[in-house]
């Protein structure tokens, strides 16, 4: 897969995650009292309507299932991570060459050619995708079985459900993000508890492992830290 | 009874007459120790050294301010006092100083008027200087500095300490010491202590302060002279004594540290770095190292240096990461990637913690604003770059840092008392020196 504009490259993520540890100091909140976890079920969206906000928690439940080994996209609040994101700079494409000429359908080798933002492509893709399930399952996807909703999910990452050029790119964007909102520190929302960390055994923003460089096959001790100081 | 009654009233005018006596009578100004010439001109430079060594600008400029045009808030227990205007302004300033009235500001803590100044001036070690420095001083404010007409706000303590003359009584206890250098001979060991003693004012901040906070050791003759003292909450390391920095690092080390604000084990902060920024630094190589030998060998022979066993057992729990406490594994979450599981930093970058005496320190004040706040070192002409250390406040809450104080202060053989979340609270609003 093509990196998305606005999708770091490994080497602008290594660079930048090293930046990030050495500003975190400055970026935070004055209080040093950690976030309480957000319960997923008490939470307003900020950018997403109920039928939106539904969609990705049914999506991502799908994309990262909870009955895993792991914890799901669920336990993990992928959809606040993604629901924060696209009010934000990725979400609004604040930092993207976003002028004409447009031509959505153009070969996907030439890159973002849609004239939308990735909110955009949201919120006017979702609406497609329960019309699609509502006339092949008889049900909006949130509605369907979770059998139904692989389903959906896999005719979507196959270009089965027909979408317009400038929304094509949905599934993709979609996928991406979960894995984000899995993955990222939890200051930006998901990773809740740094269940994620943990699972595949990530100690997290410590940045300090000059003594286990030469110690192979001894596991590391310590459980993972976030860039706010929360120990996991 | 008529008896009685007379030996009341004599008393009574007598104490009135001594308290008039004490209050109006004027104080006599201290001789200038050598007579020079009234022709002795200072050479080229000379004054502006001796303004550099007695850290003048500290004071007497304030953040922003024109140089030596005053303004600045001293912070002492008896309330705010504001620096005074010391350019050659003659209205706002010193300008109408004569020669005797300078030194006697200098030497006696007396303004022109034969008011008393108040001690945050350091009359007490400037007592020390030669007529040389103070004549070259003297002439540098009035030819090399520019006069710049700016009134101060006047400082007004509370009562009793509004009362000037007061300070009579206290400089009798104070000012015990003869006027003019405590050491003569060339040797860099007393020239070393020349400069410790007298411009430079080290005695100020590292001497305890006695019950009436007059400087409790003002030269080596006295007990508790450069014993530790206390600064804003921050305390001011022991310069003499088993295991104190001049005692455990190099000549070499020390001048560095002086020079600029670093060296293999430690990083000037607080007070200390605004000494380097403003006054070390411009010393010549040669008198920081005379002061790094004076503070070395005042004692008689130096420690060798010896590896604690403990810094290795801390290591090895560090390493081993198994089994930590709160306060280990904070060090590891947050600090080890800069100061090392050996706490033994990186020379001239990061600070030793092991025998640091911000981290070991009787006040806990330097180490938790440091935590809290971060630190910066001063740029100076040999080594400009800033270096900064980010502060943890928005990361750790109190019973954190407590911890991970508490940690570092029985780490790697420091041996200082635990710390208690109440402790850090107060300077958690406090701002970073």
């Amino acid at each position: 897969m093509t990196d998305l504009p606005g999708f770091p490259s490994r080497r602008s993520f290594l660079k930048a995650s090293a930046a990030g540890v050495a500003i975190s100091g400055f970026a935070l909140a004055a209080t040093a009292q950690p976030a309480p976890p957000i319960q997923l079920d008490q939470y307003q969206p900020v950018y997403f309507s109920d039928v939106e906000w539904a969609f990705v928690l049914a999506a991502t439940a799908r994309l990262i299932p909870s009955d895993g080994e792991g914890p799901g996209a669920i336990e993990a609040a992928v959809p606040v991570f993604i629901d924060r994101e696209l009010t934000g700079d990725f979400g609004t494409a604040v930092d993207w060459y976003m002028q004409g000429p447009h031509n959505a359908a153009a070969d996907p080798l030439l890159g973002w050619q849609t004239p939308l933002t990735p909110a955009q492509i949201y919120r006017e893709a979702i609406p497609v995708v329960n019309a699609w399930c509502e006339e092949v399952h008889g049900a909006i996807f949130a509605d369907l079985a979770p059998d139904q909703q692989d389903a959906v999910l896999t005719a979507m990452q196959e270009g089965e459900v027909e979408l317009a050029p400038e929304i094509r790119d949905f599934f993709k964007i979609l996928l991406q993000n979960t894995k984000e909102g899995y993955f990222a520190d939890p200051i930006y929302g998901g990773n809740a508890g740094m269940a994620a960390w943990a699972y595949i055994g990530f100690p997290g923003a410590r940045a300090a492992y000059k003594e286990w460089v030469g110690r192979h096959n001894i596991a590391y001790p310590l459980g993972p830290v976030s860039i706010s100081g929360d120990r996991a | 009874m008529k008896t009685i009654l007379r030996v009341i009233g004599g008393a009574a005018v007598l104490g009135a007459a001594g308290l008039a006596a004490f209050v109006f009578v004027p104080v006599q100004r201290t001789a200038a120790v050598t007579d020079l010439p009234a022709d002795w001109t200072a050479p080229e430079g000379a004054g502006e050294y001796v303004m550099y060594a007695g850290d003048c600008m500290a004071c007497h400029t304030a953040e922003g301010g024109q140089p030596f045009a005053g303004g600045r808030a001293i912070h002492s227990p008896m309330g705010t006092i504001w620096s005074t205007n010391i350019t050659p302004d003659p209205e706002t300033g010193i300008g109408g100083y004569s020669l005797d009235e300078f030194r006697a500001a200098m030497i006696d803590g007396i303004r022109a008027d034969r008011a008393h100044l108040y001690p945050a001036m350091p009359y007490e070690n400037y007592r020390l200087m030669t007529e040389e420095d103070i004549r070259a001083l003297y002439q540098y404010f009035m030819e090399d500095v520019q006069p710049v007409n700016n009134a101060v706000e006047a400082t007004a303590l509370s009562f009793p300490f509004n009362m000037r003359f007061g300070i009579r009584a206290w400089n009798w206890l104070a000012l015990s010491h003869d006027a003019g250098p405590a050491v003569s001979g060339d040797t860099p060991e007393d020239r070393g202590a020349y400069l410790v003693d007298g411009a430079g004012h080290c005695a100020a901040c590292h001497s305890p302060r006695t019950a009436f906070m007059s400087q409790d050791g003002i030269t080596k003759a006295d007990a508790n002279y450069l014993t530790g003292g206390e600064v804003d909450g921050w305390h001011a390391p022991a310069l003499r004594g088993p295991g104190s920095a001049p005692k455990v690092w190099a000549v070499e080390e020390m001048a560095a540290y002086l020079s600029t604000g670093r060296n293999a084990h430690s990083a000037a902060n607080g007070e200390m770095g605004l000494v380097v920024r403003d006054s070390l630094q411009h010393l010549t190589d040669e008198d920081n190292l005379a002061i790094a030998t004076y503070l070395r060998t005042m004692d008689g022979a130096p420690e060798t240096a010896s590896v604690a066993e403990a810094a290795t057992t801390t290591e090895t729990m560090l390493t081993e990461a198994t089994d930590l406490d709160l306060g280990a594994r904070l060090y590891l979450d947050n600090c080890s990637a800069c100061h090392f599981v050996d706490g033994k930093g990186a020379a001239e970058i990061f600070p030793e913690l092991a025998n640091n005496s911000i981290v070991t320190a009787p006040q806990i004040g330097g180490l938790a604003n440091v935590i809290l706040h971060g630190a910066e070192l001063p740029s100076t002409e040999h080594r400009p770059m800033k270096l900064k250390m980010q502060g943890y406040a928005d990361r750790l809450s109190d019973e954190e840092v407590a911890a991970l104080a508490t940690f570092l202060r029985q780490a790697w053989g420091n041996d200082a008392p635990p710390v208690a979340a109440a402790d850090i609270a107060p300077f958690r609003a406090q701002a970073a020196h």
